[in-house]
């Protein structure tokens, strides 16, 4: 430790220093220091701090001896003397190539945190295209409508399509065109009589689309059909990490929804989870309804299909 | 759980290695210097100086008397730990990109690239132990096993030094059988005894051996790491992760394997730290389940050594930056799946 440092006011070697040096001696902390035996060690420092007041500050630092045995070898290896460009160094690491980082927590948990694989966007548009084949709406040969060899021919005849289907009179595939499971192109092959059919009311009608509107009629199938849990009396601080952890003990979670504030995106205090199985969903229903979490009573019931929802 | 941070090298990592008991440290990078640090308290022993290039790979006797390293400037050295003094350098035609000692560390292997018209290769070197002559060493291999397949970038000496394991660039690990009194030099296809196609045509990037070597550990850019035994080079275990490794190990006490890797290096800039999944991850040896991250470094972790008393664990990162962590006693004490399922000590 360094020793005490007087400031050497009337020294005659300091009047012609710099006078940033001057300011910085006066704003040094004094330092005193006293060993109280037992290893426990003293310090006591006096300082001015930000808002220009003197403060005292005590430290007791208690130092143990901790010794491990180890290895001849290992002994021998600790005496050996520094080289490269190391060498001439004190022992001891040095604060250039050695710093200590902060604390971490090591959790080691049974089951596995692996979260649902994810899915490269471009790889799924991809392999959905991969075994879809170019097909033509005249002849339903492999090549693009226009370039069918009975174009002429066949446009003319009602029941082939043609110029009344919902993707354009002039016959060209779009990428989602091509798709066959897409509402759009389902409905024209299924030959619903050449009629404009808006997606939401074509038979099994179930695409992108669908999605966004979620109406009574069609759609939004796949996410009624979860069994679904609505949870509420949920702390501001709950996010999809954390209702994932809390449900996935009791099975397969395939969603997690929560609430939030549209604009500062806190949560609103409920949240929808889907489970794979229902009994699962069940389970964690019992288990989680009236469960203390982050200092909150958690209520949690099915949630009920829009339509049947009071409003 | 504090971990150590050491700053000797200006570039990423290549590769770390601990001394047999643990208590030394063995760091190379990117730059040219190889450093030594005491592992308990991060203190920098000294550097080893002398390489022209990036140092690829290092390796230490199992006496820590002798360090062996292989680097980009075509050289293998093999330098005086306790000095820093370099002994003897091997001149290739190639890049060495990997070198171990044997199991009794009187062999080195070395693997070299394939480049400029030059066959990727495994070469076996004898070395002199005797310290009154240990600066002259034969130049010529004992053995060589030349590629004419994909390279090798990979390979370790099994048990008892009896066989030679590889792993190549398309994801096959080979074994060969190695007999120290006639050596068989030849191309790969006439001495390969067996071998799998372990990580499904992507690069090996590491393969370390278990404390008995009776089975390793490679970790592959095909995003999962493998468990494989040496004999039969069956696939025990698969551990499949979301991003590309660099690095696995295997546990000596515990039934853990840790994993590091991430995204890429070239593309690490366009990516968050989050979404680079730059975590050391646990995974269970035998469960094949994930059981803990570690996050920390800024950038893909390149390589991974376990302490081989099993107290501790070191990653080096794309970042520059050795990370030494001391395991809690509660890393020691927990048990994850209750206690009848926790090996017994003599299982571990």
């Amino acid at each position: 430790m360094s020793p005490v440092q007087a400031p050497p006011a009337n020294d005659p070697t300091k009047s012609s220093m710099n006078w940033a040096d001057d300011v910085d001696d006066e704003d040094a902390p004094r330092i005193e220091e006293r060993d109280e035996g037992n290893g426990i060690k003293v310090i006591i420092e006096y300082r001015t701090n930000a808002e220009g007041k003197k403060v005292k500050i005590t430290r007791r630092i208690k130092r143990t001896l901790i010794k491990t045995k180890v290895n001849h070898e290992v002994a021998e290896r600790k005496g050996w003397v520094k080289f490269g460009q190391e060498k001439g160094k004190p022992t001891g690491p040095h604060s250039a190539t050695t710093t200590v980082g902060e604390n971490v927590l090591l959790k080691m948990s049974a089951g596995n945190k692996k979260a649902e694989p994810e899915v490269d966007e471009m790889d799924k548009v991809r392999k959905q295209l991969a075994d879809k084949k170019i097909q033509c709406r005249l002849c339903k040969g492999d090549h693009f409508t226009t370039k069918c060899p009975y174009k002429d021919t066949l446009e003319a005849i009602p029941g082939a399509g043609g110029a009344e289907t919902p993707e354009g009179g002039d016959g060209t595939l779009t990428p989602a065109a091509m798709d066959l499971s897409n509402p759009a192109v389902g409905a024209s092959a299924g030959g619903s009589g050449g009629k404009y059919v808006p997606p939401s009311m074509r038979a099994g009608a179930k695409g992108a689309g669908e999605k966004m509107g979620g109406g009574p009629g069609g759609g939004s199938a796949s996410r009624d059909d979860l069994p679904t849990l609505r949870v509420t009396n949920l702390s501001e601080d709950a996010d999809d990490d954390d209702l994932r952890e809390l449900f996935s003990r009791y099975g397969r979670v395939i969603r997690v929804y929560v609430g939030r504030d549209r604009e500062t995106g806190i949560c609103k205090g409920y949240a929808f989870v889907s489970f794979e199985s229902r009994e699962d969903a069940d389970r964690a229903r019992q288990k989680v309804d009236g469960k203390g979490y982050d200092n909150l009573i958690l209520s949690c019931q099915w949630s009920l299909p829009r339509g049947e929802r009071p409003a | 759980m504090r971990p150590i941070l050491l700053s000797g090298h200006e570039r990423s990592l290549n590769q770390i290695k601990f001394n047999r008991e643990g208590d030394l440290l063995f760091s190379v990078s990117k730059d040219n210097i190889v450093n030594a640090w005491f592992s308990h308290n991060g203190e920098r022993l000294g550097t080893y100086e002398g390489h022209n290039g990036t140092v690829w790979s290092v390796d230490v006797d199992a006496t820590s008397t002798l360090l062996i390293t292989g680097s980009a400037d075509n050289q293998m050295r093999l330098w005086e730990v306790s000095s820093g003094k370099c002994l003897f350098v091997w001149e290739f035609n190639t890049a060495a990109k990997r070198v171990a000692f044997s199991e009794d560390s009187t062999q080195v292997l070395v693997v070299t690239e394939a480049r400029m018209g030059y066959r990727g290769a495994v070469q076996v070197f004898r070395i002199n132990r005797d310290p009154d002559t240990w600066t002259e060493q034969s130049k010529q291999p004992t053995r060589t096993i030349t590629f004419s397949g994909p390279k090798a970038t990979v390979a370790a000496f099994a048990p008892l030094d009896q066989y030679i394991v590889t792993g190549h660039e398309n994801g096959k690990v080979a074994l060969y059988y190695h007999d120290e009194k006639d050596p068989e030099t030849g191309i790969d296809a006439e001495l390969e005894e067996k071998s799998v196609d372990a990580h499904g045509g992507e690069v090996i990037t590491d393969l370390q051996m278990s404390s008995d070597r009776t089975y390793f550990v490679t970790s592959g850019k095909d995003k999962s790491a493998k468990l494989i035994d040496t004999k039969t080079l069956q696939i025990i275990k698969t551990y499949a992760t979301e991003t590309p490794l660099n690095s696995a190990s295997i546990h000596p006490t515990k039934p853990y394997i840790i994993v590091g890797g991430g995204q890429e290096a070239m593309n690490v800039t366009t990516t968050s730290a989050r979404q680079g999944r730059f975590e050391t991850r646990f995974w269970h040896k035998v469960f094949e389940e994930e059981c803990a991250r570690l996050p920390g470094h800024f950038g893909p972790i390149n390589t991974i050594a376990i302490h081989p008393a099993g107290k501790a664990y070191a990653s080096g990162g794309e970042d520059g930056y050795v990370r030494v962590n001391w395991f809690d006693p509660g890393f020691f004490n927990s048990k994850l799946y209750g206690p009848d399922l926790e090996l017994s000590l003599e299982d571990q």
